[in-house]
This record gives structure tokens, sequence and C-alpha cells, in this order.
């Protein structure tokens, strides 16, 4: 079942690209995305804590960045 | 381009460099914006961890260093220290019986023997019906994270990273890139990052060899190590005024010495009557997928952000996690954010709650309950407060539930007896952050 996700979600990841060109906003439109809150990684902390936290007691992990891992409890 | 609202002063610019430096994904700029003034922030975190039971109990402490010196290049620099105690299963099952074992570093039965300090190689015993755990482990893990990203032509941007950690029987190093271009009016970036991990296992005690016999305490000297290689393919895309997207498709394979030398599994005749104990044996090599599908959507002053992650491994791990956060405002500086996220992984195909007198002796086998099928559920609240400057001091309270999907056997001699016991854990976090 994970499997015919996994595709779907790359048969999705596809088709968003070719309509991406469609997609977006104005540079002056950027006033609620500029907001700190809005940032991708606006908890640095909590999600550094989270990573390792979850890294350690579950068998899969990541998929946001490459950051942490390195750790001898998994 | 600088943007000059008025009310978006130290917050907003602390804002922008967390974001420039966050993690080293490949596609995270579609949102970015204005260049920051160039200037430095620490972001800096506590975290009590308590297991239930009596099992593991961890003190977490974290500070990252961001500076941004303007033109979209950036450093930052964490560093973190866990001291980590208590028990942790040590995968055989719960017994009508006493059971003995011996510390995992131990080389023979005997008090004392072979260790390298008095306890090592002292038996314990662990009473009818619980669950066998490490005795009294304690650990302490430094780490070290460095950083930098920079503009590389127009509309591309590099990023690189190096990582490094320690523990007592365990180092760690790895590298990272991405690259990373904008396209449509910096509404779409496209990324590919790539990364290498070089690790050393240096199993105190020696490690033993996988499969054998427990009570022979087979252990070779020398060090272990393993690779792990991975790639992440992002994207990130402006949906509207107050959504952002981000999708990535991450694979790694490992390979070497991906055992834990301290696993191990009981074996079990037909009526369930104990007759040992096996070190796990699990293959050396380790694929993994996934896809992450991350959400910010503003509804006025309030933040939801909501991610999806699939993936599946050629262990026969497969997974699924949803996770949700909705940062509401209390007022001009103060905010309480929810938290929810639930996980569910399947069993890998050499996952054994016990062995039977009828599994193969010479075939991949592990009973680590990180391995098993089991739900997971974390619920937790935030409150932040924001201080003068762009300073915020935040507070998380969390609960963490897993519930194995198999806990008990039919056997006549282990009917009743709770044979995978289910983790609760509490969490409380204290976070600051400010600028200087």
């Amino acid at each position: 079942m994970t499997k015919t996700l996994l595709k779907a979600a790359v048969a999705l990841a596809m088709a968003a690209l070719a309509g991406c060109s469609s997609l977006g906003i104005k540079p002056w439109e950027r006033d609620i995305l500029a907001r700190p809150e809005m940032a991708l990684d606006a908890a640095p902390v909590d999600n550094a804590f989270d990573e390792h936290i979850y890294f350690s007691r579950e068998a899969a992990g990541g998929g946001k960045g490459f950051g942490g891992g390195g750790c001898g409890c998994n | 381009m600088q943007l000059k609202n008025p009310q978006c002063g130290p917050g907003l610019r602390a804002g922008l460099i967390a974001a420039s430096c966050a993690l080293l994904s490949p596609a995270t700029r579609a949102q970015a914006l204005p260049e920051p003034e160039a200037g430095n922030q620490v972001d800096a975190g506590l975290l009590y961890y308590q297991e239930d039971k009596g099992r593991v109990r961890s003190v977490d402490a974290i500070v990252k260093l961001s500076r941004d010196f303007g033109d979209e290049r950036a450093l930052s620099i964490t560093a973190a220290v866990d001291s980590l105690s208590g028990g942790s299963p040590i995968g055989a099952i719960a017994s009508r019986s006493v059971q003995t074992f011996v510390s995992p570093s131990a080389r023979s039965w005997n008090p004392g023997g072979g260790g390298d300090d008095d306890d090592e190689g002292r038996p314990y015993q662990v009473a009818p019906g619980n669950q066998p755990l490490v005795q009294d482990f304690h650990d302490l893990r430094g780490a070290l994270d460095v950083n930098w990203s920079q503009p590389l032509g127009v509309g591309n941007k590099l990023a690189a990273g190096a990582h490094f950690s320690y523990e007592y029987d365990f180092l760690s190093a790895s590298v990272n890139s991405a690259l990373s271009r904008d396209f449509f009016s910096k509404n779409t970036t496209v990324g590919l990052g790539v990364s290498a991990e070089f690790d050393q296992i240096k199993a105190v005690g020696g490690t033993p060899v996988p499969g054998s016999d427990y009570s022979q305490l087979a252990k070779t000297r020398g060090n272990e190590t393993k690779q792990v290689y991975g790639a992440q393919l992002g994207l990130t895309q402006v949906l509207a005024r107050n959504w952002i997207t981000q999708l990535n498709l991450s694979v790694d394979k490992g390979s070497g010495y991906l055992n834990d030398p301290y696993k191990i599994l009981s074996r079990v005749d037909a009526s369930g009557a104990l007759l040992g104990y096996q070190f796990e044996s699990r293959p050396d090599n380790h694929a993994r997928r996934s896809v992450y599908l991350g959400n910010k959507v503003a509804f006025g002053r309030s933040v939801l952000d909501v991610s999806l992650r699939l993936g599946n491994d050629d262990w026969g791990i497969d997974s699924q996690t949803v996770e949700a956060r909705y940062r509401f405002p209390l007022g001009a500086r103060t905010y309480l954010e929810p938290q929810l996220r639930w996980y569910r992984q399947g069993a890998a195909d050499f996952y054994r709650l016990y062995l039977t007198g009828s599994d193969p002796s010479d075939s991949h086998m592990s009973a680590d309950p990180r391995l098993g099928a089991f739900t997971a559920k974390t619920v937790g609240l935030k409150l932040g407060v924001g201080l003068s400057g762009g300073s915020e001091i935040g507070v998380r309270l969390s609960g963490y539930e897993q519930t194995p999907k198999v806990r008990s056997s039919t056997l006549a001699g282990l009917e009743g007896l709770d044979l995978n016991p289910r983790l609760r854990a509490a969490m409380l976090q204290v976070d600051w952050r400010f600028a200087y």
C-alpha cells in the first residue's frame, strides 16, 4: 500500500511541478510569508529535539532535511 | 530589496535568519524574502525526557548560533549534549520465572570478569513478569553541526554542512551538500542534496557474534563500521499569499554493521518454556525511501503547520506519519501551539517477539521493539512569549505513547504476560531565542 502511495505522491509531485508556473504570488504580496512563524524551520530547537527523540525510538526518520542522525541510539 | 515594514523589525530579522539557516533541505527558499540585515541569532533549548516504568531518562541541551552575513550568505553552528540513564529493553521477553542476565559489556559470566570495571560481567536478575532491561546504563553524547549556505550564480544557492557526534561506544561523522534553484519569481525552488555518513561502533566489552548463543558471550574485539549515503530531491512552492508547501523525496542506503550489539532475543519451546537467548542478527544492508509533504498556512495571525510522511525500506518496514501544529496568538506577543503527531510502522521481515524451537538460528532476527509493528501518538502544547528586542521564550510539554501491535502470546507458558509493553514518555522543553 505504501509503495502505491509513494508512486502516487511522485506522480503528484511531477504534476505539481508542471503546474508551478501558474502558481505563486507577486513580490509585493509576500508580507504574510515574511512573518517569522511562517518560516519552514521556524522552530529549530523543537525540530532538533523531535528528530532526535523519534530517530532513537522509531524505524523511520528524516524527510525534512539532512539534520541530526549520527547517534548510536538506533 | 529591503522590506521596510516597520512592524517587522527584530522579530522578522530573527525569523529570516532562522529560515536561512534551516536544516540543509535542498529546497527551502521559495519563501525567501527580502535580504535581512547581517546579524547573529541564538536558539537554545533544554529538554527533560522521562519514560515510565523506570526506563530511559535523558536531559538534552542544544545551542544553535546563526550568523547572517547578508547577500544570502549564512553560517550556523549547533552544539548538543545528551545525557541518558535508566533502563532500555534488552529484547528478551518477560517470563514466569526469574531470569538472569549479565551487563552488556561482559565477556564472561564471572563477577567482574573481563570487564573494564567491577560492574562489568556481573549477573543481574529480572523478576517474573517484568520486561528485561539493560540495567542502569549511562551514556553521554556530544554533537556538533556546522552549516554554510551562499548564492551560486543568479538564482542558485549552495549549502554544505558537516556533523560530528561522540559517544563512548559510537562515533559518527557526516557531510552533506545541496544545490537549489529558484523559478517563477522565486515562487518555486527545486533542490538536490546528497549526504554521506561514516560511523564507528565500539561496543563495550566487544562485539557479539550475530545470532550466537547469549550464554556463550561470544564476542570479537575491534571496532565495527557502517556507512550511510543519502540523497534528497526537494520542491518548495508558494501556493498562495498565505500558503507555502514543501515536498521532499529522500533515499538513503546504509551498509556495514547495522546490529544493536546489546540486543538479544528469547527462545522458547512449543509450550512457551524458556530455552535460552541469542544475540540479534540484522542484514548488513538497509535502503530506505520516504516522501515528505509539509504545509504552512496562515489564517489571520494563526498558523497551521501540517505534514505527511510516507516511508518504506527493504527490511519490510513501511511507515506513515501525520503531524499538525496550530499556533494561535494570545495577545500581541504570546501564543499557544497545540501539537499532535500520529505515527505507524509495520514490522521488519526478520522481527520476532521471540524465537521458537522451529525458527532457524542462523537467519536474520531481532526483537528490538523499534523494528516491530506499533503505533505512536504525541500530544503537546507549547506556550511562547515574545520579549523585547525580538527575543522569545517557549515552554513545551508533550506526552508520547507507543503501542505495539503484538504484546502477548497464545503459548501456554506465556499466556497472561505482557511481552511487549506499551511505552509512555513525558517531555518538558524550555527554549530561548534572541538576536544580538
